[in-house]
């Protein structure tokens, strides 16, 4: 063997020897999981965490927690989809999804025409299979997703008790300026909605002028979009132009809205959503 | 044609030692900014004349024959193709579950550039054709000042942020949520000058999508001399699920023939359901070029998911082996061990690929 191969075999030799030592220097950092859930979250009181069942909070604590909050989860989230346990629910059932906007993510009954079960399984019209780069849930897992779709998607049972009836989250949300005037306002209630008492009376969304006074009405169709109707959307006939708008609650005591109105500011009174300026202001 | 090639192949013999893919240790290993080779200048996809060529006579274990026709990239004066396909057998063993086969396209991307005024005015396509039907990744105008190095573009494209990594699924690209599957839509100011690359975006924010609501803001600076580079990336995020902050540090260094690489980044989220929470991961990977054509990667990685919760920490090895034997066709080899806490069986799963690399 010449001096220059000897060099060269001996130069990575060095190199090899290099790596594996900066790569032990650094090994062995994972934690021990004490005191931590499987999610890898404290173990609250009382937590269990049997078989997987056909319900949503089963599906909830062996999948979306586990599995896709992994990336799901947080402002960063991927199209804006958190599957953690508070909002999971709200941004699944009856909501189109961002990729195939013609495409519920869950549809309640039908899971062959479920945006989220054809990501899981592969098969979607846009991007990669879920969860993204693998290990892919399996047949059993998908069935059982499938089957609490088939079953009309219910919400976990603890999350139907009685709650106080109010605005839990609406987009755009007050004080938010908005580059891109929304096809559709999003209103999300800690309870379910009367659909039967819900009509084109229950929200109005105002037109701003320069001094924050109603300058007009934009007409608004409103449709429910989870199973059972705890999220609201208003949807412009017309596109948005730049300006400031107010979404109010018409408190009217025929309107399904009515209770929320009056409970906050007296009967027959109106109570402001969510004030929001599309594009920018003079 | 014939003249430009020939300039080209004699810049590359001088080069001190061969190149090429889209993958930064290559960057770093030559001591090359992202648009010595790419016409993005922030890197990734398509190559321009430079990155063809380089792709075609210096990276590969044996040239083409002699006589064989080989791409350029180029239709014309005025239009640029390119394109890159990953196709994979890889194996999953979770602990407790059946060990899981996959096998398929992972990737296949085509790349258009047209010099709608050359060395002014470019227009930039990328198109995913598969998984799924076929998807717009990027789609940008860019208006370039060549004087001054400055550009501007304005459409849809990837977000400047820490390593350009191939792999999407890196701590330190899921952890930053800016990789090569987040593309973004607004406008990127950037410089390219002299040792210095920046850029400065102002876009819708990936994760605001389908809201109308929201923006992010996103800010690198990155000065690269033979040898080493050392970046540093912010990104903030204005959502309606709560505000985002990245901070990333990235460095890169060359030792004889290993590329370090090494990227930290700092998140602070307030969308999560409890309040806020921070979060670390980091990433170092040292790549030794065993002989022109092959190469040797490992990879640690560190992912802290909540920096408030104690020994919830994970951990990520990669080993992968990678040989090119003619331009413009890779193998891959690889594989990857996933430490995490106990209770978790998908955070301590072993993962095994091979994969077949087509680009051009």
């Amino acid at each position: 063997m010449s001096y220059v191969s000897q060099l060269r075999t001996c130069r990575a030799a060095a190199d090899l020897v290099l790596i594996l030592v900066a790569g032990a220097a650094l090994a062995g950092c994972a934690g021990s999981g004490a005191g931590l859930d499987a999610a890898g979250r404290p173990v609250a009181p009382g937590s269990g965490n049997g078989p997987l069942t056909a319900d949503f909070a089963s599906i909830q604590a062996h999948v979306f927690t586990p599995i896709c909050t992994v990336c799901h989860a947080g402002a960063g989230a991927p199209q804006g989809l958190r599957l953690d346990a508070a909002n999971s629910y709200a941004l699944l059932v009856g909501v189109p999804s961002n990729e195939v906007p013609s495409l519920l993510r869950v549809k309640p009954g039908d899971p062959d025409n479920s945006y989220v079960v054809q990501k899981l399984e592969g098969h979607a019209a846009v991007g990669a299979r879920m969860p993204f780069g693998g290990p892919y849930l399996d047949d059993a897992t998908i069935a059982v997703i499938r089957q609490w779709i088939t079953d009309g998607a219910a919400r976990p049972a603890a999350a139907d008790a009685p709650a106080p009836f109010a605005v839990a989250a609406v987009v755009p949300a007050p004080g938010d300026v908005v580059a891109e005037a929304p096809r559709q306002l999003v209103i999300e209630f800690t309870a379910a909605l009367d659909q039967t008492r819900v009509d084109a009376g229950s929200l109005r969304l105002e037109r701003l002028d320069a001094s924050g006074a109603p300058a007009g009405v934009v007409p608004i169709r409103l449709a429910t979009t989870t199973a059972d109707a705890r999220t609201l959307l208003a949807v412009p006939h017309e596109p948005l132009g730049a300006g400031r708008y107010r979404l109010v609650a018409n408190g009217a005591p025929q309107t399904g809205l009515a209770s929320l109105a009056s409970e906050r500011l007296g009967a027959g009174a109106e109570l402001v959503i969510s004030t929001f300026v599309v594009g920018e202001l003079p | 044609m014939t003249r430009l090639l020939a300039v080209l192949l004699v810049a590359l013999a001088l080069l001190p030692a061969p190149a090429a893919l889209a993958e930064p240790y290559l960057a770093v290993q030559q001591g090359y900014q992202c648009n010595a080779c790419h016409v993005n200048p922030t890197g990734g996809g398509l190559r321009n004349d430079f990155g063809t060529v380089f792709a075609e006579n210096a990276m590969a274990m044996t040239p083409l024959p002699e006589g064989v026709p080989v791409w350029s990239g180029r239709l014309g004066d005025f239009l640029r193709l390119g394109g890159d396909l990953r196709a994979s057998w890889s194996r999953s063993d979770v602990p407790g579950s059946p060990a899981q086969h996959a096998t398929g396209v992972d990737q296949l991307r085509v790349y258009a550039a047209a010099d709608v005024i050359p060395e002014r005015l470019g227009v930039y396509v990328d198109e995913s054709l598969a998984p799924g039907d076929a998807r717009v990744q990027e789609a940008y105008a860019r208006l370039s000042f060549p004087a001054s190095g400055a550009y501007l573009k304005a459409g849809q494209f990837y977000l400047p942020f820490g390593w350009r990594l191939q792999d999407n699924t890196a701590f330190v690209r899921e952890v930053s949520g800016i990789s090569m599957t987040t593309p973004d839509s607004g406008i990127e100011l950037g410089l390219v000058h002299g040792p210095w690359s920046a850029q400065l975006d102002v876009t819708n924010g990936a994760a605001n999508a389908g809201t109308g609501a929201g923006h992010q803001l996103t800010a690198q600076a990155v000065r690269t001399l033979p040898g080493w580079r050392l970046g540093l990336a912010a990104t903030h995020t204005d959502s309606p699920a709560g505000n985002r902050d990245v901070a990333g540090l990235f460095a890169g260094v060359r030792t004889g023939n290993v590329a370090w690489l090494g990227e930290a980044d700092l998140v602070r989220d307030a969308g999560f359901p409890e309040g806020t929470r921070k979060l670390v991961a980091l990433l170092g990977e040292a790549d030794w070029r065993i002989v022109q054509g092959q190469n040797l990667k490992l990879t640690y990685e560190y992912y802290d998911p909540d920096r408030a919760v104690a020994q919830d920490q994970q951990t990520r090895w990669s080993l992968l082996y990678e040989v090119t034997p003619l331009p413009f066709v890779q193998l891959r080899a690889g594989f990857r061990r996933y430490r995490g806490i106990p209770q978790s069986d998908l955070e301590n799963r072993r993962f095994a690929f091979l994969e077949l690399h087509g680009f051009f």
